[in-house]
């Protein structure tokens, strides 16, 4: 037998099916390429190589069909069968083949992307498809000898296609159907997780080939039109598999509660120590994951003894910060609320800022009343508007009013004491990432009256958590080794903190989460509000949830999701045993008007493990 | 006749009716089941892959299959009008996709009952992929009438759906919006107002008027295998 007439013959009957499934696959990155250097935003293709290389396993099928088909023709099959031919050879040498050459076109877009995505140092997209190409080789290497298989029993193009699609289908899900505890497509799957699933494939992709070989040698021959034992036999088989499969990604809701909430505030749910507190006025208790509110606590003596030192500053607006939630201070025997309050006036049609206080504020029973104030409006620079922070370590209040520090000892709230003031001693700008693998500084915010670990923490979350630093964070401490993480519109990416001297923080780009075409698409663009507790990364879009398990150092992994369409997540809060906590509104139209039936819910969600 | 002709259609094509629905119904309850992703993105991931599946199957043989059984000679001699042949075919295909976009609809809707989406959100956006992939369909029986094989037939109909894509991508980039309305799936696309909307809707129906009657014209003109 010659084994190079048959490559060639082989060659030969696919180079129709080959060069239309060339074009096929080239001709959107191409076309992206065009469109992009005409735009004139540069030369790039990595979006449409990773559409191309999505459906580039079907068009593997179909090169796998027509390279069976052609041989096992009636008049053609009668004819090779009538020579002294070793069968088996035969057929492995179409099989591989027909394989390099689907493997061939498959690389064509991947360099085409490649390429062009070095040239254009589009670091993003072009890490995405490193990942992304073994993937969609490893899927069309399944498809490919599925098909095969199937061509060599059914002898249809079509129908042999269907069924070698369905079967890769089955396969690609059935890893998730056994129990490997798998959640995350992305994290599980597709990144460098060569585990179970690949080896799943290519040992399918094996059997199918093996089973190929005997359905030749032994002249197997399936005279199907679909309507039989197999498509019945098929659905049974995923009905049983069904019956065994209650493996869920998503959170459960452990207590869902209708409350009612006239006086609303966005950030209905704030922590104090250990409790939660409910719109200021009580806690939160989640025993027995059954919600129920509580009075807060409070001390008659310590009421007497409220002096109200309120400067009245006539004619004047306030801003308060935090404006949408509360920085409690719980002590013994009370409850204390501390603010900044920013006064302002309009002149001109201009805002002028002039006047700004810390003020301490104690729960009465029924109401806040004020305890204490401290005068800070020598931190304002000018008569613009100030960008004010803080944030409570231990018993100290961390004041951070434009580029100036204010440290207060808070440990009687009634009476706040300054530590430190520090003016003009904040750099204003945060480091711009052009290039997000070279490594950066941020610089160190200077307070010495904190551990190293949250001045750290404070530095950062300064720089990239905005105005939510006083009651969460985006950096993680684990292990010794500290990293934050920035979310985008493309994925969740984590730094890790490299070292640091008395001005600044070294930190590097560590690993990155990309968010799969699904989630890009229900993305609803509210992750500001992410941010790190327990290990764990909480990522609250409007109407979802996402949760990612960051105490790994190689990936992050998405642990559970929680998705209600219809509501919009107010305000969470995570309970001291991992379980999370929703303020969710309601209504039957969110978007149009403000006078149709709405509902608040309390939610009280399971700890994803 | 020309009922007898449908019947005759309808029987051939059940098992795709068959084929679709079972395979459907099966990705749908176990995927639904998972929940390795959220409700709404395991809708638009079914659909998606719906809409260009269901169409394929129907149009694998729906035309080549007469030539490749040499059929075709018996089926020119019957005495009935050659568009009566041609409708016959594509409104079976077009009923067998529409029900199972149904049933799949109906299915997705039963399973999550509102628990994610709000009720009936499901169902509306499967449907609407139905729908996307009707016009695909029709899209394919202009290229595809004439094929003679069934590999022919899928090459055709994958260069149909990223022909489509390509036009998409090169109106949407740049700012063709007159074009852009004319995609079979710019109906997807989620930031339609009601004016496009409107437009959009215009557009599908007259090219799917204009393309169904190229297609008909196309198969009544085979003159090659006679």
């Amino acid at each position: 037998m010659k084994i190079q007439g048959i490559i060639h013959q082989q060659i030969c009957q696919l180079k129709w099916h080959l060069l239309a499934c060339l074009g096929l696959v080239m001709v959107l990155p191409i076309e992206e390429a065009v469109v992009s250097l005409k735009d004139g935003t540069g030369v790039y293709s990595s979006t449409m190589v990773i559409v191309s290389l999505m459906f580039a396993p079907l068009l593997t099928g179909l090169i796998a069909c027509a390279n069976v088909q052609g041989d096992f023709e009636e008049k053609r099959y009668i004819f090779w069968r009538s020579k002294p031919v070793n069968v088996k050879l035969f057929v492995t040498l179409k099989f591989l083949t027909g394989l390099i050459a689907s493997l061939i076109i498959i690389a064509c877009p991947a360099i085409f992307g490649l390429v062009l995505s070095i040239f254009c140092k589009d670091y993003l997209e072009d890490e995405t498809l490193q990942y992304f190409l073994p993937f969609a080789v490893l899927i069309a290497i399944l498809t490919y000898s599925l098909c095969f298989g199937c061509n060599v029993l059914v002898r249809r193009t079509a129908r042999a296609w269907l069924i070698g699609m369905l079967l890769g289908a089955f396969i690609l899900v059935l890893p998730f159907i056994l129990p490997l505890n798998y959640r995350d497509f992305v994290s599980d799957v597709m990144f460098g997780a060569w585990g179970y699933y690949p080896a799943i494939m290519l040992i399918a992709s094996a059997a199918a080939f093996v089973f190929a070989l005997y359905a030749a040698q032994h002249e197997w021959h399936l005279k199907t039109n679909l309507k039989g034992l197999l498509w019945v036999g098929t659905g049974l088989v995923f009905a049983l598999m069904m019956l065994f499969n209650s493996q869920v990604a998503n959170i459960k809701v452990l207590q869902e509660k209708e409350i009612e909430s006239h006086d609303w505030r966005w950030n209905a749910l704030d922590s104090a120590g250990d409790r939660v507190i409910f719109q200021g006025r009580s806690y939160i208790n989640t025993n027995n994951n059954k919600i129920s509110f509580s009075n807060i606590d409070v001390n008659p003596d310590d009421i007497d003894e409220i002096t109200v030192p309120t400067t009245r500053i006539g004619g004047y607006r306030t801003r308060i910060y935090p404006w949408r939630g509360r920085l409690y201070k719980k002590t013994e025997g009370n409850l204390y609320s501390l603010a900044i309050y920013v006064y302002y006036r309009n002149e001109e049609k201009k805002d002028i800022y002039e006047k700004v206080y810390l003020r301490s504020h104690m729960f009465t029973g029924e109401s806040w009343m004020q305890d204490d104030e401290l005068d800070i409006s020598d931190c304002l620079e000018d008569s613009t508007y100030p960008s004010t922070t803080m944030r409570l370590i231990d018993n100290k209040l961390i004041v951070l009013v434009n580029k100036s520090l204010v440290i207060i000892d808070v440990s009687d709230p009634q009476e706040l004491k300054l530590i430190d003031k520090k003016l003009n001693a904040l750099k204003s700008r945060a480091p711009y990432f052009y290039d997000r693998r070279k490594e950066f500084a941020i610089p160190l915010v200077p307070v010495e009256e904190i551990s190293s670990e949250e001045r750290i923490r404070l530095s950062i979350d300064r720089y990239y958590h905005y105005n939510d630093i006083y009651e969460t964070s985006k950096v993680n401490i684990h292990n010794k080794q500290i990293s934050f993480f920035r979310i985008s519109q493309d994925d969740i990416a984590r730094f890790d903190v490299t070292g640091w001297d008395d001005e600044n923080i070294y930190c590097k780009f560590g690993t990155a989460r990309p968010f799969t075409i699904l989630e890009r698409l229900t993305q609803d663009y509210s992750f500001h509000r992410a941010f790190v507790k327990g290990g764990k990364l909480y990522c609250p879009g409007e109407h979802t949830l996402m949760v990612f398990d960051i105490r790994s150092n190689q990936k992050i992994r998405k642990l559970g999701h929680f998705v209600r369409m219809d509501y919009r997540i107010e305000d969470i809060a995570v309970l001291e045993n991992g379980n999370t906590l929703l303020h969710m509104y309601w209504s039957q139209n969110l978007s149009k008007s403000h006078n149709n039936q709405s509902k608040r819910y309390l939610c009280l969600l399971e700890n994803p493990q | 006749m020309f009922r007898m002709i449908l019947w005759k259609e309808w029987k051939e094509n059940l098992w795709k009716l068959l084929f679709c629905s079972a395979t459907s119904v099966v990705f749908i309850i176990m995927l639904f089941r998972m929940r390795i992703i959220p409700d709404f993105s395991n809708c638009i991931l079914i659909s998606f892959i719906q809409m260009f599946v269901v169409p394929v199957v129907y149009s694998l043989d729906i035309f080549s299959g007469e030539v490749s059984n040499r059929t075709i000679h018996l089926l020119f001699k019957i005495p009935v009008k050659r568009w009566m042949i041609f409708f016959s075919k594509y409104l079976v295909s077009a009923l067998g996709i529409v029900l199972v976009f149904l049933i799949s609809a109906i299915l997705m809707e039963l399973m999550t009952r509102g628990r994610e989406a709000s009720m009936l959100f499901l169902l509306g956006t499967n449907l609407l992929y139905g729908l996307a992939g009707l016009f695909l369909f029709t899209w394919f029986c202009v290229f595809g009438c004439q094929s003679r094989s069934e590999a022919g037939s899928l090459l055709i109909m994958s260069a149909v759906f990223i022909g489509w894509g390509i036009i998409l991508l090169w109106s949407s980039v740049c700012e063709v919006t007159w074009a852009e309305r004319f995609v079979p799936y710019s109906l997807l696309l989620t930031d339609i107002t009601e004016i496009s909307l409107a437009g959009i809707v215009f557009s599908q129906i007259f090219a799917f008027a204009a393309v169904l009657a190229v297609a008909c014209y196309r198969y009544v003109s085979i003159r090659r295998y006679l």
